[in-house]
C-alpha cells in the first residue's frame, strides 16, 4: 500500500461527455485532483507534466488505443511505474485478464457507477504493493 | 425316390458350401441302390432261367422216359415245374410290388434258386446210377450245362448260384464218389473243383455287376449334380447380372450425389494424385477438371507452407487411413487467392486394409468465417457504441441523485430517479442480450475455480442488499450453511444469485422476506431463494426458463427487468454441470434453486 493517499489523476478519454461526469464525481465525491486529456497523442507529455498518483485510460480512443498508449508508457522512464487503470466498455474476463497481465493495477468497466468510481480507484489504490 | 432326391440336393448343398475333391465313385454311389440293382438283374433274368428249365427238363423227361422208374420220372417231372412255378409266380409277385425291401426278396429269390438246383441235383443222384451208361453220359452233360447255364442267371448275386451249384453238386458228387468206379471217384473230386472254379466265375461277375451299377448310379448322381450345379449357375449370374444394374445404378446415383453436390470433391490416390473431381471443384478452385486430373491435388492446391495435409501430414494420414473431418485448411485458387476450406477426408480401402484412394471433400468456408468476424465485429461494436451514451446517461443521472449538486424538488427528484433506474434497465438488456449472444453461439467461457458456497451466498446477500431495500425486502440466510465447494465460475455464479434474488426481491410483497438457503443434496450442493409472494402463474411455469419469458408486461414496467435472466441463469448453470430448477413454497411463494456437483476433494483442474 502506497504510503501517501490517491491525490491526483490523470484521466486520458475522447468523450467529452464522459470526461465532465468523471471529473465532477472524481472532484466533487471523491476530492481529488484531475486533470483530462483528450488527445491520447499528447498523452505522455501531459502526465510527465502534471506528475500523477494514477493514470486512467480509455480502451478505445481515436488515433491511438489505451493498450497502445499504454505500451508507450512503459518504454518512457519517467512515466513507465505509474499505476495504470483502463475504463473499458469491453468488459470481457478474457480481456480484463489481458490488461492485468500487461501490467495494469486494474480495470473499470463501462458504464461505471460515478457514485462509486472514487472508491474503486481508491481501493485499486491501497491494493498497489 | 423323395428322400434320394432329398439326400441328393442335400449333398450338393454340403459341397457346394465346402468344394472338396471329387468324392470316390463308391460313395457317391448309394450302395443300397446299387444292392437293388443286383436283385433286379436276378429277377430280370429269372423268366429265362425258369424256360431253360422247362424245356431242358422236358427233353430230359422225354430221354429217361419209357425204361424203369417211371413214376420217379413223373415225380421229378412234377417236381420241376412245382419249382418253376413257384419261382414265376415270385417273379410276378417281384413285379407286381416292386421295390421295398430287397433283401427279403432276395431271400425268397436264393430259396428258389436253391430249390432249382435241388431239382437238378435230385434228378442226378436218383437217375445217375439207375441207367445206363448211355444216358449217365447225358445226365453228366446236363448237370454240367445246368452248372454252368446258371453262371449268367445267377451270377448277378454270387452266393445264390454257389447256392444253386451246391443244391445240384453236392448230392451228384455223392453219388459219384460211392458208386465203386474209381473213374467216377476222381470224377467226384473234379466235379467240385469245376463247381469252385464257376463259383469263382460267378465271384467276379457279380463284381463286374455291382461295379457297373455303381458306376451307372455315380454317372447318374454327377449327372444330377451337374444340372443343379448349372441351374445354380444360371441363377448366380442372374443375382450377379442384377447385382451389377444395381451397382451401376448407385453408381450413377453417386456420381450425381457428387455432380451436383455444391461442395468440392475430390477423389485422389495414395500420392495425393487426383483421379477424379466434381463441378463445384472446379468452380471452387478455378481449374477444369482436365488441367488437375492426373496432378498432385497437395502442390496444386494447397500452399507449401500450410502445416495440414502436405508433406509429412499426408504421409501419416496415408499410413494410418483414418477418416479426417473439420480440417480448416488454407488452399490456393488457380488466381492465387487464398481460401480456407474446410476439409473431409475418407480413405477407401480394401479388404485387406490396403488404401486404394481418399475422397476429399472441400468446403470453402471463407466467407463464412468473414460473416462470423464481421458479426463479433458487430457485436463488439455494437455493445461500445452502446454501452459509451449509457455511461454518460446514467452517469450524469446518478450524479444529479446524489444530491451533491444541490438538492431537486420532489417531482424533479422523482423523474431522474426513474430515468435512471430506465438507463440501467436498458444497460442491463444490453448485457443480457450479449450474453445469450455468447452463450448461444458457444462463445462464451467460464473461467471456473474451486469455491466456497457459504462464502458465495454471504456476498451475493451483501450484493443484493441495496436492491432489496428498494423494494422494502428482507434478504436472511436461512439456517447456518454448511461448508461446501465446488467447482465453478465465481463471477458468472453471483451473476445468477443476483438474478434469482433481485427476481425474489421484485416478487415480494412490501416488507417480505427472502430466504437464501444452501443445503447438501447426496453429491450436489444446492443453493436455495425463497420468496413469500404469490407464486408463479400455471401457464406460465413451462416457459419461465425460456427467452423474453415473462409473466405479465405490467411487472416489467413496475419493476423492471428484462426477461432474459432465468433464460441466462439456466444456461450458466447447465453451462457448469448444474442444474435449475423451481418448486411451490409451503404457505406461499416460490423456491428457486440450482444444484452444482460438489467437489470433495481438489481435482486436477482439466483446464
Amino acid at each position: 500500500m502506497p504510503s501517501t493517499p490517491l491525490n491526483r489523476i490523470c484521466y486520458v478519454e475522447d468523450d467529452e461527455d464522459i470526461q465532465r461526469i468523471v471529473r465532477m464525481s472524481l472532484e466533487r465525491i471523491g476530492k481529488l485532483t484531475v486533470r483530462v486529456v483528450s488527445d491520447p497523442m499528447v498523452a505522455i507529455d501531459a502526465i510527465k507534466d502534471f506528475k500523477p498518483d494514477l493514470v486512467m485510460l480509455d480502451w478505445m480512443m481515436p488515433g491511438m488505443d489505451g493498450p497502445t498508449l499504454f505500451r508507450k508508457m512503459r518504454e518512457t522512464p519517467e512515466v513507465r511505474d505509474l499505476p495504470v487503470v483502463f475504463i473499458t466498455a469491453k468488459a470481457s474476463s478474457a480481456e480484463m485478464d489481458e490488461l492485468r497481465a500487461m501490467g495494469a493495477a486494474g480495470a473499470i468497466s463501462k458504464p461505471f457507477s460515478p457514485k462509486d468510481l472514487p472508491d474503486q480507484l481508491r481501493s485499486i489504490w491501497s491494493a498497489l504493493p | 425316390m423323395d428322400h434320394a432326391k432329398d439326400a441328393a440336393y442335400l449333398d450338393l448343398a454340403s459341397t457346394a458350401e465346402t468344394p472338396v475333391s471329387a468324392p470316390p465313385v463308391r460313395e457317391l454311389a448309394d450302395q443300397r441302390k446299387v444292392f437293388a440293382d443286383q436283385v433286379d438283374l436276378l429277377f430280370r433274368h429269372s423268366p429265362l432261367g425258369i424256360l431253360i428249365t422247362i424245356v431242358v427238363g422236358g427233353i430230359a423227361t422225354y430221354e429217361l422216359w419209357g425204361e424203369r422208374n417211371n413214376e420217379l420220372v413223373t415225380l421229378w417231372c412234377l417236381m420241376m415245374l412245382f419249382v418253376g412255378a413257384a419261382r414265376h409266380l415270385l417273379y410276378r409277385a417281384y413285379y407286381r410290388r416292386r421295390g421295398g425291401d430287397h433283401e427279403q426278396w432276395l431271400r425268397w429269390f436264393a430259396i428258389g434258386a436253391f430249390g432249382a438246383g435241388a431239382v437238378w441235383g435230385f434228378a442226378g443222384t436218383v437217375f445217375f446210377p439207375a441207367h445206363t451208361d448211355a444216358q449217365q453220359v447225358f445226365l453228366a452233360f446236363l448237370i454240367a450245362g445246368i452248372v454252368a447255364g446258371g453262371i449268367p442267371v445267377f451270377s448277378a448275386v454270387w452266393w445264390v448260384y454257389a447256392l444253386y451249384g451246391i443244391a445240384i453238386i453236392a448230392p451228384f458228387t455223392y453219388i459219384l464218389a460211392t458208386y465203386g468206379s474209381s473213374q467216377f471217384i476222381e470224377l467226384a473230386v473234379l466235379v467240385p473243383l469245376f463247381l469252385a472254379v464257376n463259383i469263382s466265375i460267378a465271384m467276379r461277375l457279380s463284381r463286374v455287376f455291382a461295379d457297373g451299377f455303381r458306376l451307372r448310379h455315380a454317372y447318374a448322381h454327377l449327372g444330377q449334380d451337374h444340372s443343379m450345379l448349372n441351374a445354380q449357375l444360371q441363377e448366380q449370374i442372374e443375382e450377379l447380372v442384377q447385382a451389377q444394374r444395381e451397382v451401376e445404378a448407385s453408381g450413377r446415383k453417386l456420381a450425381l450425389f457428387a455432380e451436383r453436390a455444391p461442395i468440392a470433391v475430390f477423389e485422389v490416390d495414395r500420392n495425393g494424385t487426383i483421379l477424379e473431381m466434381n463441378p463445384s471443384a472446379e468452380n471452387t478452385f478455378g481449374y477444369s477438371s482436365t488441367e488437375l486430373i492426373g496432378r498432385s491435388m497437395i502442390r496444386m492446391l494447397i500452399p507449401s507452407d500450410e502445416p495440414v495435409l502436405s508433406g509429412e501430414w499426408w504421409k501419416n494420414f496415408v499410413a494410418d487411413a483414418h477418416p479426417e473431418a473439420g480440417l480448416k485448411v488454407r488452399c490456393r485458387r488457380r488466381d492465387a487467392v487464398e481460401l480456407i476450406c474446410e476439409i473431409s477426408l475418407t480413405p477407401l480401402v480394401n479388404d485387406v486394409g490396403e488404401l486404394i484412394s481418399v475422397i476429399t471433400q472441400c468446403h470453402d468456408i471463407t466467407r463464412q468465417l468473414e460473416a462470423e468476424r464481421l458479426k463479433k465485429e458487430f457485436t463488439s461494436t455494437l455493445s461500445h457504441e452502446l454501452r459509451t451514451p449509457l455511461t454518460s446517461i446514467i452517469g450524469s443521472l446518478q450524479l444529479i441523485n446524489t444530491g451533491m449538486l444541490g438538492d431537486l424538488d420532489k417531482d424533479m427528484a422523482e423523474l431522474t430517479t426513474i430515468a435512471e433506474r430506465n438507463g440501467q434497465r436498458l444497460l442491463d438488456l444490453i448485457n443480457d442480450l450479449l450474453d445469450i449472444d455468447k452463450i448461444e453461439s458457444g462463445k462464451l467461457t467460464t473461467f471456473p475455480e474451486s469455491i466456497s458456497l457459504d462464502e458465495l451466498v454471504r456476498e451475493s446477500l451483501v450484493l443484493n442488499r441495496a436492491f432489496a431495500d428498494r423494494f422494502g425486502v428482507r434478504m436472511a440466510l436461512r439456517g447456518e450453511p454448511p461448508s461446501l465447494v465446488v467447482y465453478a465460475d465465481k463471477k458468472r455464479l453471483i451473476q445468477v444469485m443476483t438474478n434469482l434474488m433481485s427476481n425474489a426481491a421484485k416478487f415480494s410483497a412490501e416488507g417480505g422476506l427472502v430466504e437464501v438457503g444452501l443445503e447438501r443434496v447426496d453429491n450436489m450442493a444446492r443453493v436455495s431463494v425463497e420468496d413469500r409472494g404469490s407464486g408463479i402463474p400455471p401457464e406460465f411455469r413451462s416457459r419461465i426458463f425460456g427467452r423474453f419469458a415473462q409473466a405479465d408486461s405490467a411487472a416489467t414496467r413496475q419493476k423492471g427487468g428484462t426477461g432474459l435472466g432465468l433464460a441466462i441463469c439456466k444456461r450458466l448453470i447447465e453451462l457448469m454441470g448444474g442444474r435449475i430448477g423451481f418448486a411451490d413454497r409451503e404457505g406461499g411463494g416460490t423456491i428457486f434453486f440450482f444444484e452444482l456437483p460438489l467437489l470433495d476433494q481438489p481435482v486436477a483442474q482439466s483446464e
